[in-house]
Formats: C-alpha cells, sequence, structure tokens
C-alpha cells in the first residue's frame, strides 16, 4: 500500500520536471523524485529482506538525492546562466504528450508483457514511463544541463525497472552504474562549464555552428 | 440520526480551527510565533458583534450574497461523509451535486464584487471565475477516477477498509491542487495579502463588512474543510461503514482528525514554499492537475 | 416519379410530437403575450399587425414541422417555416444589419435544406414513399455505405438549422437582428426543430449502423459547446451573447443524444432511453430559459435603445422586475440549483458517469473528456452571466441612457416572469418531468419494449448492486430556504444598524461611471487563456502632452473569427473565382447558346443510351 505512495511520489515529480520551466526546480524535482525512489527501495528491502538493497538505496541517497542535485545547482550558480531552460514544444503540449508516453508505457506492459502481478505490473509501466519521460526531456530542452538532468531521469527509471523486475542487479553492476553516473556528471558539468567560458551560452541546439 | 447530526455540528465548530492550525504551521515554518490556532473564532466573535457599513451604489444582491454564499457551503457539507460512511444526505444528491452547489455560492460572491461599482470587485470576480473555470474539469475528472473505484458517484458507498489505491491517490493529488485554487491558496491567491490588486477572493468581499462578512468568512471555511473532507474520503475511505457504537465513532473521529491534519500540514508546506504564480501560470497548474486526474481515470480504468 | 404529389397531409402524433408541440406552444405563449407591450410604440399599427400574422404563421409551420407523417409535407413545412422566419428577421427594415443578417441566415439555411432534400431522395429511391413508415422499414435494405452518406447529409442540413460549429456562423447574426420575441422564439424553438429532425430522421427513421456516428455527433457536440461559450465570452451585445449560448446549450443537447447512439449501437437500451431523456430535459430547459433570458434583453434594448453592455449598468434598481426576471434565467442557464438548467447538466454528466462504467475503457476515457470538458463549458458560461447580469444590470448607469431607463410593461412582465415559473417549475418538479420524458424517449426508442422503472431520485442502472445515485431537487430547495432564513433571522435579530456609505476605492476620491469594470476588462482573462483560438488583436494610442502627462488614451481590441477567416472566406474565395471561369462560357451570342443546348441534347441521348 504504502509503495503506491511512493510510486505516485515518483510519477508526480517526472510530471512536475516535464512541466519545469526553470533549471532549479527541475533540479529539486529530480531530488524529490530520487528520495521517492530511494524510500520505494527501502520498502522493498524490508520486505524482500536482501541486504545488498539496503546498500544500493543508501547509495541512491548519497549520490541522487545529496551529491548531484547539489552539484548541478552549484554549476547553475557558478555559471551564472540563464535560469530558463528552453523549450522545443511548450509545457501543455509536453504534459499531453507525457500522458500519452504514460497511457503507452501502460498498455505495454498490461498487453505485452503479461504481468500477473498487480504491483508490479504498476511498477514496471511506471519505471518504463519514467525512461521515456527522461528521454523526451532530453530530447525536448535546449539547455545542457537539462539533457543531464533527463540522463539521471532515464537511469532512475532504468533502476525503478531492474528493482521491480528482479529485485535489483547484482551488487557490483549497481555500484559501478552508480559511479558512472556520478562520473559522467561530473565530466559533463566540466563540459557545460566549457561550453559556457567559450560561447557564453550553454544552448545545445546552437552547437551546430560548430562545423565549418 | 444522532451522529449526524453530530456530525454536522463537529465539522461547523472545527472548520475554523483548520483554518487557524495552517496558519499557524505556515508562522512556524516562517520562524515566527505566529496568531493563536484560535485566532479565526475570535475574527468571526468580534465580525458578528460588529454594526456594518454597505456600499450606496450597491443593490439588494450584495445583501443577500452572504447568506446564499453560506447556505450553498453549509448544504456541501451535508454531502461530504466525514466519519460516518452513511452522509447525512445521501438521498439528496452525489459528489457532482458539490460542483453545482459551490458554483451557486460563487456566482453570487462574484455579482456581489460587480454590485459596489469599484473596480477591485469587478477586478476579483473576474478572476476568481476565471480560475474557477478551469478548475472545474479537473474537479470532474478527479471525481471520474474516484467514481470507477467505487462503482458509484454515490458518496454514501465510499467506505470500507482504507483501500490505498494508485488511481485514487493520484485522484487525490489532483483535488488537492483544485482545493489550492479554491481556497484561494498560494500559488493561486494569497489569503494574506493586503494590496487590492493582487487579490482574487479577497476582492470580491472587499465591500463586506460585519457579520456578511462573518458569514462569508465562515463559508470558505467550511468549503476548505468540505474539500478536506473529499480528499480524505476519496484517498483514504471513511473505515466502518455503518456506525453504530460511540468506541467506532470515537474511532471514527480520531483517524478522521489525522486525516484532516495531515492534508493541512501538506498545504501549509506548500504555501511556505511555494511563490504566486502569476494569474496565467494558474492557468497551466491547473491544467496539470487535470492532466494528473486523467491519468488516474487511465490507470483506474487499467484497474491500478 | 407519379406518386411525388399524390400524397395526403397526415399527422403523426406519437409521445415525441408531443413534447416537441408542448415545447413550441409554451415559448410561443410566453412570446406572444409579451409582445403586445414589446412592439407598442415601436411600430405603427399595420406594421404590428403584419408581424402578428407572420408571428402565427411562423409558429403554425412550426407545429407542422414536428407532427407531419410524410417526408415531402416535412420538407414544405420546414421551408415555410425558414422562409416566414427569415421575414421575421428582416421585420427591422430600416436597420441595414438586419437585411445583410437576414441574407446570411437565408444563405446558409438554404444550404442545410439542400443537404437535407437530397438525403431524402436517396431515401425515397429505395422506398419509394415519402411515408415516414415506408421510409423507415426500408431504411433496413440501404447499403451501409449508403446509409452513412445519408446519415452525413442529415447531420450536416439538421445540423446548419441547429447551429453546431462550424455550420453556426449565421446565428448570432440572424438572433439578434430580430425582434426580441422572434430571437426567443428562434432561439428557444426554432433551432429545436432541427434536434427534432436528428431525433426523428437519424435515430428513429434510419436507425443507427455504426459506432462512430454517435461518436462524431458527440465530438461536434463538445466542440459546438466550448465554441459558443468561448464566443460568448468575447461578445458585448447582450443578444449576440446570448445567440453564441443558443450554439453552446445545442452541443449540450446533443451531447446527450450523441451518448444516446452511442449506447443504441452498443445495444445498452436502458441507457439510451436514459441518455435521449436527458438531451430532450435539456432541450426543454434551454427552450425556457433562452426564451425568458430574449425577452429580459427585449425589455432593455427597449428600455435603453442599445444592445451594447457596456452602456448599461445599474438597471436592477430601474428596471428590478426585469432583473429578477433575468437572474432567474441567468441562474437557470448557468446550471445553479435548483433551477432547471441544473437538473439537466447534472444528468448530462450523470449520462457519462454511468454510461462509462459499461463501455470499453477506450470509450471510457472519451467519456470522461467528453465530461470534464462539459464541466468546462458549465463554468465559461456560468462567468459569462455573471459578466451579461453585473455588467447590465448591478453598480452604476455606465450612459444617459441607462441611467433614464424605466420598467417595462404589464404584458412584458407577464411574458418574462411566466417563463421564470417556468425555470423553477421544471427545477423542483424534475422527477415528475423526468418520468415523462422517460416515456417519451422510450416510445422513440424501443416502442416493444417493457416499461424502464428509473427515477430521477434512483439511478441503479449497471452500477453495482446496493449503490443508488440520487437527486432530490425539492430536498435541496427546502434546505438551502430553511438554512436561509435561519441565517436571515439570526442576522437581523442580533446584530446593530447598517449604515451607507461610499464605495471604498483605494483612497482615490471620486467614484464615477468610468471606474467600473468593463464586460471587455471582465472577459480579458478569458481572451488571454484562449489566445491561441481567438486570436486577439490589440491596438493602443496615446497622445501625450508630455511624457508624463498622457492626454488622450484609446485602447482597441477585437478577436478574429477563425470559423470566418479559414473556412468561410476561402470557400467564398472559391465560389467568386469559380463563377468568374464559368463566365467565359457565357459570351452572349446566341448561336453558342444554341449550341451548348444541342450539346446537351446529345449528351442525354448518349447517356440514355448508357443506362
Amino acid at each position: 500500500m504504502h509503495t503506491y505512495v511512493f510510486l505516485s511520489g515518483i510519477l508526480i515529480m517526472t510530471y512536475f520536471m516535464v512541466i519545469a520551466k526553470r533549471l532549479p526546480p527541475l533540479i529539486s524535482s529530480f531530488r524529490l523524485q530520487s528520495l521517492f525512489l530511494f524510500l520505494f527501495t527501502v520498502s522493498l528491502a524490508i520486505s524482500g529482506g536482501e541486504p545488498s538493497l539496503y546498500v544500493v538505496a543508501g547509495l541512491i541517497l548519497i549520490l541522487k538525492v545529496i551529491l548531484i542535485p547539489t552539484l548541478l545547482l552549484r554549476i547553475i550558480k557558478k555559471i551564472k546562466v540563464n535560469e530558463n531552460l528552453g523549450f522545443f514544444m511548450n509545457p501543455q503540449l509536453s504534459l499531453f504528450t507525457a500522458l500519452l508516453l504514460t497511457y503507452l508505457s501502460y498498455l505495454f506492459t498490461f498487453r505485452v508483457m503479461n504481468l500477473i502481478d498487480r504491483m508490479q505490473a504498476a511498477s514496471f509501466a511506471l519505471a518504463l514511463c519514467v525512461t521515456l519521460l527522461g528521454l523526451f526531456i532530453m530530447v525536448f530542452r535546449i539547455k545542457a544541463l537539462s539533457q543531464i538532468v533527463g540522463l539521471l531521469v532515464m537511469e532512475n527509471g532504468l533502476f525503478l525497472t531492474a528493482v521491480t523486475m528482479c529485485r535489483g542487479l547484482p551488487f557490483i553492476v549497481e555500484f559501478s552504474t552508480f559511479l558512472d553516473i556520478f562520473i559522467s556528471v561530473i565530466i559533463l558539468g566540466v563540459f557545460v562549464y566549457r561550453i559556457n567560458t567559450l560561447f557564453t551560452h550553454i544552448d545545445v541546439n546552437k552547437l551546430d555552428n560548430l562545423k565549418g | 440520526m444522532i451522529f449526524i447530526i453530530l456530525q454536522i455540528i463537529f465539522l461547523i465548530s472545527l472548520a475554523p480551527l483548520v483554518s487557524g492550525i495552517i496558519t499557524k504551521i505556515k508562522n512556524n515554518l516562517r520562524l515566527r510565533r505566529g496568531q493563536s490556532v484560535w485566532q479565526p473564532y475570535y475574527n468571526l466573535a468580534k465580525l458578528f458583534s460588529k454594526d456594518e457599513v454597505c456600499s450606496e451604489h450597491s443593490s439588494w444582491v450584495f445583501k443577500i450574497t452572504p447568506f446564499i454564499v453560506f447556505a450553498s457551503s453549509l448544504l456541501a457539507l451535508f454531502l461530504v461523509p466525514a466519519f460516518i460512511a452513511k452522509s447525512p444526505a445521501q438521498y439528496l444528491g452525489d459528489l457532482l451535486l458539490l460542483v453545482f452547489i459551490f458554483s451557486l455560492g460563487r456566482f453570487f460572491l462574484a455579482l456581489a464584487g460587480l454590485d459596489t461599482g469599484s473596480s477591485f470587485g469587478g477586478m476579483g470576480s473576474s478572476r476568481e471565475m476565471f480560475i474557477s473555470s478551469f478548475a472545474e474539469p479537473a474537479i470532474v475528472m478527479a471525481f471520474f477516477a474516484v467514481s470507477f473505484n467505487f462503482g458509484t458517484t454515490n458518496l454514501a458507498a465510499t467506505c470500507g477498509p482504507g483501500a490505498l489505491k494508485f488511481s485514487s491517490l493520484i485522484a487525490g493529488i489532483a483535488l488537492l491542487i483544485v482545493t489550492l485554487a479554491e481556497t484561494s491558496r498560494i500559488p493561486i491567491d494569497n489569503q494574506e495579502t493586503h494590496l487590492e490588486l493582487t487579490m482574487i477572493h479577497e476582492a470580491m468581499a472587499l465591500e463586506y463588512s460585519g457579520p456578511s462578512l462573518a458569514l462569508i468568512e465562515l463559508a470558505s471555511y467550511l468549503k476548505q474543510i468540505v474539500f478536506f473532507t473529499l480528499i480524505s474520503a476519496t484517498v483514504y475511505p471513511v473505515v466502518f461503514c455503518a456506525q453504530i457504537t460511540p468506541i467506532q465513532a470515537l474511532t471514527g473521529i480520531i483517524i478522521y482528525l489525522a486525516k484532516i491534519s495531515f492534508i493541512a500540514v501538506l498545504i501549509a508546506f506548500t504555501e511556505v514554499f511555494l511563490a504566486k504564480m502569476r494569474l496565467f501560470r494558474a492557468v497551466d497548474f491547473l491544467y496539470f492537475s487535470f492532466v494528473l486526474a486523467l491519468l488516474a481515470l487511465i490507470a483506474a480504468t487499467l484497474g491500478a | 416519379m407519379l406518386n411525388l404529389f399524390n400524397t395526403s397531409i397526415a399527422f403523426l402524433l406519437d409521445p415525441l410530437s408531443f413534447f416537441f408541440v408542448f415545447t413550441i406552444l409554451l415559448i410561443s405563449l410566453a412570446s406572444a403575450i409579451y409582445s403586445v407591450g414589446y412592439l407598442q410604440g415601436e411600430y405603427s399599427l399595420r406594421k404590428r399587425l403584419y408581424g402578428w400574422v407572420l408571428f402565427a404563421a411562423f409558429i403554425v409551420s412550426m407545429l407542422f414541422v414536428v407532427t407531419v407523417n410524410n417526408a415531402l409535407i416535412f420538407l414544405i413545412s420546414w421551408e415555410a417555416m425558414s422562409l416566414l422566419s427569415y421575414f421575421l428577421v428582416i421585420f427591422d427594415q430600416k436597420n441595414e444589419k438586419s437585411i445583410s443578417a437576414g441574407i446570411i441566415y437565408l444563405v446558409m439555411t438554404h444550404i442545410g435544406t439542400a443537404f437535407i432534400i437530397a438525403s431524402f431522395l436517396i431515401m425515397y429511391k429505395y422506398s419509394g414513399s415519402f411515408d415516414f413508415a415506408a421510409i423507415k422499414a426500408a431504411c433496413q435494405n440501404i447499403p451501409v455505405f449508403t446509409k452513412n452518406l445519408v446519415f452525413i447529409f442529415l447531420l450536416i442540413g439538421f445540423g446548419t438549422k441547429a447551429g453546431i460549429v462550424p455550420l453556426h456562423i449565421w446565428l448570432p447574426y440572424a438572433h439578434p437582428q430580430a425582434p426580441s420575441h422572434i430571437s426567443s422564439l428562434m432561439s428557444g424553438v426554432m433551432i429545436k426543430t432541427a434536434i427534432y429532425g436528428i431525433i426523428r430522421f437519424i435515430i428513429f427513421i434510419l436507425g443507427i449502423e455504426s459506432l462512430w456516428w454517435g461518436n462524431l455527433i458527440l465530438i461536434i457536440a463538445i466542440i459546438s459547446c466550448l465554441v459558443g461559450v468561448i464566443y460568448a465570452l468575447m461578445e458585448h451585445d447582450l443578444k449576440k451573447l446570448l445567440a453564441y449560448h443558443s450554439v453552446e446549450n445545442i452541443g449540450i443537447i446533443l451531447l446527450g443524444i450523441g451518448a444516446s447512439m452511442v449506447f443504441i449501437k452498443l445495444k445498452l437500451t436502458v441507457l439510451a432511453v436514459l441518455a435521449l431523456s436527458v438531451g430532450l430535459y435539456h432541450l426543454i430547459n434551454h427552450a425556457i430559459f433562452k426564451g425568458l433570458l430574449f425577452l429580459c434583453a427585449g425589455s432593455v434594448y427597449k428600455a435603453t435603445g442599445t444592445g451594447d453592455m457596456e452602456k448599461f449598468g445599474g438597471l436592477i434598481k430601474k428596471m428590478p422586475q426585469t432583473a429578477l426576471a433575468f437572474l432567474f434565467g441567468a441562474m437557470a442557464i448557468s446550471a445553479l440549483p435548483p433551477l432547471n438548467g441544473f437538473v439537466s447538466e447534472w444528468l448530462t454528466l450523470q449520462v457519462f458517469f454511468i454510461g462509462a462504467f459499461s463501455v470499453s475503457s477506450g470509450l471510457k476515457i472519451f467519456f470522461a473528456i467528453c465530461a470534464s470538458l462539459l464541466a468546462l463549458t458549465g463554468g465559461l458560461a456560468a462567468s459569462c452571466f455573471v459578466k451579461a447580469f453585473g455588467i447590465t444590470f448591478l453598480a452604476m448607469p455606465r450612459s444617459a441612457k441607462a441611467k433614464e431607463a424605466v420598467e417595462a410593461g404589464l404584458s412584458m412582465k407577464i411574458g418574462m416572469f411566466f417563463l421564470a415559473f417556468f425555470t423553477v417549475v421544471f427545477g423542483l418538479g424534475a422527477a415528475v418531468v423526468f418520468k415523462i420524458l422517460a416515456k417519451v424517449s422510450q416510445s422513440v426508442l424501443a416502442g416493444e419494449l417493457a416499461p424502464i422503472n428509473f427515477s430521477l431520485n434512483n439511478f441503479t442502472i449497471n452500477i453495482q448492486e446496493g449503490n443508488f445515485v440520487y437527486l432530490s431537487v425539492p430536498q435541496i430547495a427546502l434546505i438551502l430556504a430553511i438554512i436561509l432564513l435561519i441565517t436571515a433571522t439570526l442576522i437581523y435579530l442580533f446584530t446593530g444598524k447598517v449604515k451607507k456609505y461610499g464605495t471604498w476605492n483605494c483612497g482615490y476620491y471620486k467614484l464615477t461611471p468610468r471606474n467600473e469594470y468593463t464586460a471587455t476588462a471582465f472577459s480579458k482573462p478569458f481572451r488571454i487563456a484562449f489566445g491561441f483560438f481567438l486570436k486577439p488583436y490589440r491596438k493602443t494610442e496615446k497622445l501625450r502632452e508630455s511624457f508624463y502627462h498622457v492626454k488622450t488614451f484609446k485602447y482597441e481590441t477585437h478577436t478574429t473569427s477563425i470559423f470566418q477567416e479559414y473556412i468561410y472566406k476561402p470557400i467564398l474565395a472559391f465560389t467568386f473565382g469559380s463563377a468568374r471561369f464559368i463566365r467565359k462560357i457565357q459570351p452572349g451570342s446566341i448561336h453558342l447558346y444554341i449550341a451548348y443546348i444541342f450539346a446537351t441534347i446529345v449528351a442525354l441521348i448518349v447517356l440514355i443510351k448508357i443506362f
């Protein structure tokens, strides 16, 4: 029952990210989403009794709830860039598309996957939807930092899939994924910083000026 | 029957307290001491004992409005199940009736705003009608999702062991956003504002004073508790369906109070941590709640 | 083709026809009483007599439309109705606008009639008779494709008269130009004959062939609702505003009828009966309150000489009874309990809620979207009538004419209050009315079935065992009245005196009518929120004396009608263009003309050989 609360928390936070107009709310929503993911993992760990899940949950808490958002917020502050995200698709239409994607992932889960356990089906659909929406954010937002956040959201979705389908991946895979993510955030952060100092903006769609 | 009457009296007396508690939490979050939680009662008592000033341009519409607003809010209170599932007036109407009843009060309040001839009243009426028009689809959509979970729109059927479903949870959040709009709270409106240009709900009632103002204030407290009760009844339904023993009733009351205070805390936190939106961003916000409700409906049709 | 004219007038007096006859007579009665006072002083006696003759003939033609038993007679009376109403639209011939409105109306209504004739001829091809019963029997043999074609033709034909979007454009021109008692009749009753046509010819005679028919009607209905109410919000001419609301309400009626068609196809007969009777309920309710509102608008027009809302204000003090009647109408159309509009709108929502339990999941979501858009429409309609009542009747007068307005005459007041009384009756007596309507729609759908037992207070259709849905309007009204009385008495007994004082205007010393909120200002948020649809245009002009002092300020705003801009204008341009092209074959030489005739005859002979 309480897992439903966490799941809907994750979903609603993803929706918030889809309509966010500025970077700080995007990142705070990501932080809250990760918090719900953490709670979800902990509740699974308690009910499943797998000790490795506790460690993974701890990693989520440290990396995704505390470190990464703080880092991203600091980058924003440092590069003093305009906080607006820049849209290829306006929030209303994005939200509608998000709804369609959610419906699609639900249909996929119920028609194609044929999962019997309702709880598992719901969380799988949700995981799929979160992954898709992460991709959506990466595609339809202009600023480079939103691509980073989109990637993180996708990773959250994938993690949720792994957790719901097979109670988490082997610990070492999990750990290296987290490390990867963390490193990639740092690299991307530096990259964004570089772009900004070179071009005084971080609009990804203007990067095509680079080709000769 | 006795419990039902008790329930209504209980809810009326509780309504101002909820507002008081929210204000108190907000003040404490802002590291202020704040007024006492009983302050709304003192305000009401003060207003009821005062004389009244009435605009010379106004007509009888202005005079009857407070009574109609109050009556519509009170009638809405008859319909929601607080701690007894058999709501007092289940033969009166259903969930959908609530939408119409509130629109009765709002219609007259908006007319009263226009009646005094001041530009602020008109501004308030225009904005209130604007926001409430966009809140209505979200309410109906959320009701749709909820009615799928219960199999009917009859509120008396919303009972049983608390089945916290995914769909009703999301519908509840959609209703919470609507509640922010309907009870004039940040980020849509600001109850604490003293600037006429930023008011929405307050601007319509700007010309009221004395007992009339007291009635309008009381009506908005009642409206607030109706919405809170509605959310609590749909997300986490009343536990006992046919209450007979006083002990069960007492348990019901305690659970109800817990639910209401949880919602109050939630509202207080949103009010402190969000900034007021531009009027036209409010439409996006309500659209968001509509989409959430649609999502809840999809989840409900799929049985989640 | 021999028996084409060999028809005798026969009447079909089934419950459906009786229902429409009742509706027509009810509104006509009020409108006739009203017209006595309304026409007095405006026109000469001769003109008035001419008006009354037209009025009576118009009513008779409408009665014929809803009662005849023969498609040919139906067409003739339909055409008579259209023409008579055209003459009534241009009754006020001094007014240039009347003439152009009349022409738009005439063209649109004839396009519609053409489609109806086409569909009748197709049906005639299969039945060989114009008798309704014969056509109904023959309709089973019509192939699916032709049936779809007939459906589309009938929908366009009757839809033009009903004013569904995008065929609504004549309505806001024609209805306001007619004298007000005629407007009330046209908006209240005449467009409903088109609904009669849809029920009679599509549901009763043709039969529902596929599911998309109902879905199409639902989509058209919900678009009509929204478009009608959004345009109404932008409108500041009182009668035009009401005309746009007719588009909206036709949409609400069609929601019930479309839902009924969906249920018929799904073999959910009980739900189909429910939905159809809800549609009929809203139909008669709309006839009552729209008739009432047009009569009140007429009184205001007569008192002030204008329909522009920005010039009204404060009329509640000059015309208290008209204001009260208008308030009843406004409350009814905004679906406020306990009046009649509330009951039918609640029922329409309920149709979707109850219906959604027994349809597939895709339709469930479609129904939910319909219901919530209907709720949006309701909210917008309420805003629109806050504007209409508030700006027209409340606060201070905005013009000299509004200041000198006088109350309407006795016969006008009787006409208005007669209908105002019925808004209450059809609200409080909802249970009884609904029972009768259920019988009417049952006779349309499934006369051979056993009587269906559901009442307003007890819907148990397809819902879980033991869960009932109730609505008791008298109880609601009673509780509201009790609370009102008790609080009013308490406040009256225990509080001090009431002092009159000026309105607080933020410290500004002199409050004039120019400080008041205008109708344009009231609808501004809506104009911006629906900007993508309305495409508002604004222009501001400042004349400055110095940087700080603006001498005059001009603000101009209007919205673009996208239907005129993107549908009708291209069609007109195309028509004129092709006409110019065709003109080339007319060089004025008589030899060539004879050659044309010759060519045609040869072509005909060849064609006959082929067939």
